[in-house]
C-alpha cells in the first residue's frame, strides 16, 4: 500500500510538471485567439468549481453566482485601474476620494476581490440559508439582482451603468490557469477534509447529518462563503481578460451558463466540471461554423442562422437531463487508483487535473 | 445495466476528447491558410442574437448592401467576415480576437451597443487593426484607443443638440429629465442634456430628474411627480420599448408638453405605442426625406431594391457608411497595413456618407449633421437638421 501511495504522489507531481510544460508550450505556440479561449476556459472552470461546491457537494440550490462575480470584478477593477484613467472614466460623477488614488498590484487585488465577495456571501447567506431548495434558489437569485442594482446606482463608486474600462489587461496563461489549479487543489483539500464530509452528509440527508452532530447552518454558511470567494476571484479574472466591465454583464442569465457547465460535468465532481468547462468554452467558438451559410455539394444551401450554436447546446443539455442525469462524471473523480488498475502500472496517457 | 452505463460514459468521454482534438485541427488549418493577397478582409462583429439583436441585424443589412455595391478596393475583392457577439461582452472580445488572429482581417466594423464595442476595442488595439464603429455613441469607446473610429456622433453632441432644440425652437424654460439608470446610453445622454440646458436656462431650470430601470412597465409614479412640477419640456432618452410605454402613459395622464428623446426611438415598436400622439421629438443620424449627400440617394434607392419589405433606417445607413469609410481609408492609405490605415482614417475630412458629411475629430469621433424627427399622424417625419459647430 505504501508503495502505491508513493507512486501516486510521484504521478501527481509528474502530472503537475506535465501541465506546466503544456502551458509553456501553449504560451509560445498558440495564437492570441486560442490563448484567450483557453484562459476563458480557466475562468469558467473556477466558476463551475465554486458553484459545484455549493450545489453539487453541499446540495444547496443557489443561483446567486453572478452577483458575487460582479462584486469581485468591480473590487479588482477599482483596485487596479490607474488614477489617471479613473479620472477620465468617471466623467459623470467623480469617484469618491478614498478610491481615486489607490492602485494595487494584480495578485493582492485578486485576493481582495475574493475576500470582498466572501463577505457579501456571508451577509447574503446569513438570512438566505435558513431557506431550502426552491426557496433558497429564488432568494439567492433575488440577492444577485439586488447586488447588480446597487452597483448600477452607486455611481460615485462603480460609475453606474456606464461601466469601467481600461482595466489592466493580462494575457498570461499562468495567471488564469494558475488560479484555476490553485482553486482545484484548495477545493479538493476541502472536500477531503472533515468539512467536505460534513457538506456531503448535509447534501445526502440533512436530518441524519444533524443527528450525527453536524452543525447544519455553520457548514452551509461555510460552503456558501467559500463558493462566493472563488466566484469573486473568477469575476476579477473576467475583468482582466475583457478589460472592461458593466453591470449588465452579470445578469442572472450568466448564472445559468455556469449551471450548464456544472450539470453537464456532473454535480458533485470536480473533474467533470473542469472537463465540461474546457469543452463548452472551446465548443462555443468551434461551433461558429454552424452559423455560417452551408453549401452541401451545390444541391442544398442553408443560409447562415445566428444562434444555431445555442440550439446545439440546448439539445445537448436536454439529452443529458433526459438520458444521463448524473452528467459526464456523476460524482466520480479522476484518481490514480482507477488509472493504475486499468492500465496496470504502465505509464498513464489520461489527462486530468484532480489530485 | 451497469456495464452499459459505463460503456456510455467511455463513449461520451471519447466523443468529447475527439471533439477537442478536432477543434485543434480546425484551428490549425485556419492558421495554415495565410490570407490570400488578392482578397481584402473586412471583419464585422455585431450582436445578431441576444438583447441587442434587432440593432445588430439592421446594421449588418447596411454593411452587406455596401459590400454588394462596392465589392472591390485597390483592385482586390473585399470579403466580409461576419461574426455574432451574442450581445455579451466576453463574446464580443472573443469575436474580435478571432477576427484578428484566425481570420486575419484588415479592418473591423462594429458594434451596435457601446459596452460591446468597449469589450472588443482593446483587443484590436493590441493587434493594431483599426475598428470603425457604426452606432456606439458613448464617448468612452474611442477614449484612449487610437485604433477605434466611429461614423456616428456622440452623446455629448446629441444631448446638446436636443437641449438647444428645446430652448430655441420649442421655447422651453424648464425641463424634466427621466432616465433609465441601467442603460449607459440613457444616463450619458441625460447628463449632457442637463448640463447644456442648465447652461442656457439657469441652474433652477431642471425641475425634476427621475429614473426607472430597464424592463419597467409602470411609469405612473415618475410621471405624476413630473406632472406636479409642470415643466415646459420632458427629456426621456432610453430603449424604444420602455419609452414607448412611458410616452403613451404621459399623454394618457394629460401631460401635453413636448417629449424629447434620442436616436434609439427610431423603431417601429416605439411608433406603434405613440401613433396617436404628437409633440414627440428625437434626434437621429439619417432621414429618407432629405437626402444630405448624393451617397444618401444611392443608399436609399439601393436599400429599397435590396430589401423591399423593410423600412430604411439609421442603423443600416451607419453600417453602410462604416463600410465605405473603411474602403476610402484603404484607398487613401494605398495599403492594408493596420498602422498606415489607422493614420489614413484619422485624417478623414469631409467624407461623403449616406448619413451626412463626416469629419473625424482629434478623438476619432464623427462631427456631422444631426437630424431631428417628430411623430405626426402615426409617422416619423423630418423636422429639421442641426449642423455641428
Amino acid at each position: 500500500m505504501d508503495k502505491r501511495n508513493g507512486i501516486k504522489n510521484l504521478l501527481t507531481v509528474a502530472l503537475l510538471a506535465g501541465t506546466c510544460l503544456l502551458f509553456f508550450w501553449a504560451e509560445n505556440n498558440l495564437d492570441n485567439f486560442q490563448l484567450r479561449i483557453l484562459n476563458l476556459a480557466a475562468i469558467f472552470a473556477i466558476l463551475g468549481l465554486s458553484m459545484n461546491l455549493v450545489i453539487g457537494f453541499t446540495g444547496m440550490f443557489s443561483l446567486g453566482h453572478s452577483g458575487f462575480m460582479c462584486v469581485g470584478a468591480y473590487t479588482a477593477a477599482i483596485l487596479t485601474m490607474s488614477p489617471a484613467s479613473k479620472e477620465l472614466i468617471y466623467y459623470m460623477e467623480p469617484i469618491i476620494p478614498i478610491l481615486a488614488h489607490i492602485q494595487w498590484p494584480i495578485f493582492p487585488a485578486i485576493l481582495m476581490a475574493g475576500l470582498v465577495a466572501a463577505v457579501f456571501g456571508l451577509l447574503v447567506g446569513f438570512p438566505a440559508l435558513r431557506l431550502r431548495d426552491d426557496y433558497l434558489a429564488i432568494a439567492t437569485l433575488g440577492f444577485a439582482e439586488i447586488i447588480r442594482i446597487v452597483v448600477t446606482n452607486t455611481i460615485s463608486i462603480t460609475n453606474g451603468s456606464l461601466g469601467l474600462k481600461d482595466i489592466p489587461s493580462i494575457n498570461s496563461i499562468w495567471v488564469y490557469w494558475g488560479s484555476a489549479i490553485i482553486t482545484i487543489i484548495i477545493l479538493k483539500r476541502i472536500i477531503n477534509s472533515s468539512w467536505g464530509y460534513a457538506f456531503m452528509a448535509i447534501r445526502d440527508n440533512e436530518i441524519a447529518a444533524e443527528a450525527m452532530g453536524i452543525s447544519i447552518f455553520k457548514h452551509k454558511l461555510l460552503s456558501f462563503t467559500i463558493g462566493a470567494f472563488f466566484a469573486g476571484v473568477a469575476g476579477a479574472l473576467m475583468g482582466f481578460i475583457i478589460t472592461s466591465i458593466d453591470p449588465t454583464m452579470f445578469r442572472f442569465l450568466f448564472t445559468f451558463q455556469i449551471l450548464l457547465i456544472v450539470v453537464l460535468g456532473g454535480m458533485g465532481s470536480l473533474t467533470g466540471t473542469v472537463i465540461s468547462a474546457i469543452v463548452i468554452t472551446i465548443m462555443m467558438e468551434v461551433l461558429r461554423f454552424v452559423e455560417e451559410p452551408i453549401d452541401l455539394f451545390g444541391i442544398l444551401s442553408i443560409p447562415g442562422l445566428p444562434g444555431m450554436r445555442m440550439v446545439i447546446f440546448s439539445i445537448g443539455l436536454l439529452m443529458v437531463i433526459l438520458f444521463y442525469r448524473q452528467g459526464l462524471m456523476g460524482t466520480r473523480e479522476f484518481n490514480w487508483d482507477w488509472v493504475l488498475s486499468r492500465l496496470g502500472r504502465g505509464k498513464s496517457k489520461e489527462r486530468g487535473d484532480s489530485i | 445495466m451497469r456495464k452499459a452505463k459505463r460503456k456510455f460514459t467511455v463513449l461520451l468521454v471519447v466523443l468529447m476528447i475527439a471533439s477537442l482534438a478536432l477543434a485543434g485541427c480546425a484551428k490549425k488549418t485556419a492558421d495554415q491558410v495565410k490570407p490570400a493577397s488578392d482578397v481584402i478582409k473586412v471583419g464585422v462583429f455585431e450582436p445578431l442574437t441576444g438583447t441587442n439583436a434587432a440593432g445588430g441585424q439592421m446594421t449588418v443589412e447596411g454593411i452587406k448592401l455596401a459590400n454588394k455595391l462596392y465589392p472591390e478596393v485597390l483592385g482586390k475583392k473585399v470579403e466580409l467576415v461576419i461574426v455574432d457577439n451574442k450581445s455579451e461582452k466576453q463574446e464580443a472580445a472573443n469575436a474580435v480576437q478571432r477576427l484578428v488572429s484566425s481570420d486575419k482581417v484588415n479592418v473591423i466594423i462594429g458594434s451596435y451597443g457601446s459596452s460591446l464595442s468597449m469589450a472588443g476595442g482593446p483587443v484590436a488595439k493590441t493587434a493594431k487593426i483599426p475598428v470603425i464603429g457604426c452606432s456606439p455613441t458613448n464617448p468612452a469607446v474611442t477614449l484612449g484607443n487610437e485604433f477605434y473610429f466611429r461614423v456616428c456622433f456622440i452623446d455629448p453632441f446629441q444631448g446638446t443638440v436636443m437641449s438647444n432644440y428645446a430652448t430655441n425652437t420649442l421655447k422651453g424654460k424648464t425641463a424634466a429629465v427621466i432616465r433609465d439608470v441601467q442603460q449607459d446610453y440613457s444616463v450619458g445622454l441625460s447628463n449632457y442634456f442637463v448640463k447644456a440646458f442648465k447652461a442656457s436656462n439657469g441652474d433652477a431650470s431642471i425641475v425634476a430628474d427621475v429614473s426607472y430601470n430597464t424592463g419597467d412597465k409602470d411609469f405612473s409614479a415618475q410621471l405624476t411627480q413630473i406632472k406636479a412640477k409642470n415643466p415646459d419640456i420632458i427629456f426621456a432618452p432610453g430603449n424604444f420599448l420602455e419609452c414607448g410605454i412611458l410616452v403613451a402613459k404621459a399623454r394618457e395622464l394629460g401631460i401635453k408638453v413636448p417629449i424629447l428623446g434620442g436616436d434609439t426611438w427610431e423603431a417601429p415598436e416605439f411608433l406603434n405605442q405613440v401613433k396617436a400622439y404628437k409633440d414627440i421629438y428625437f434626434s437621429t443620424h439619417f432621414t429618407a426625406e432629405q437626402p444630405v449627400t448624393e451617397v444618401s440617394t444611392t443608399f436609399l434607392n439601393e436599400f429599397k431594391k435590396a430589401y423591399p419589405d423593410k423600412e430604411v433606417n439609421a442603423f443600416g445607413a451607419l453600417g453602410f457608411d462604416a463600410y465605405i469609410l473603411a474602403l476610402d481609408g484603404i484607398t487613401r492609405a494605398g495599403t492594408t497595413d493596420g498602422v498606415a490605415l489607422q493614420k489614413a482614417l484619422a485624417e478623414t475630412k469631409g467624407f461623403k456618407g449616406a448619413t451626412g458629411v463626416i469629419t473625424l475629430d482629434a478623438n476619432r469621433d464623427a462631427t456631422k449633421t444631426a437630424i431631428i424627427k417628430k411623430v405626426i399622424d402615426g409617422k416619423f417625419v423630418y423636422d429639421s437638421k442641426v449642423e455641428p459647430k
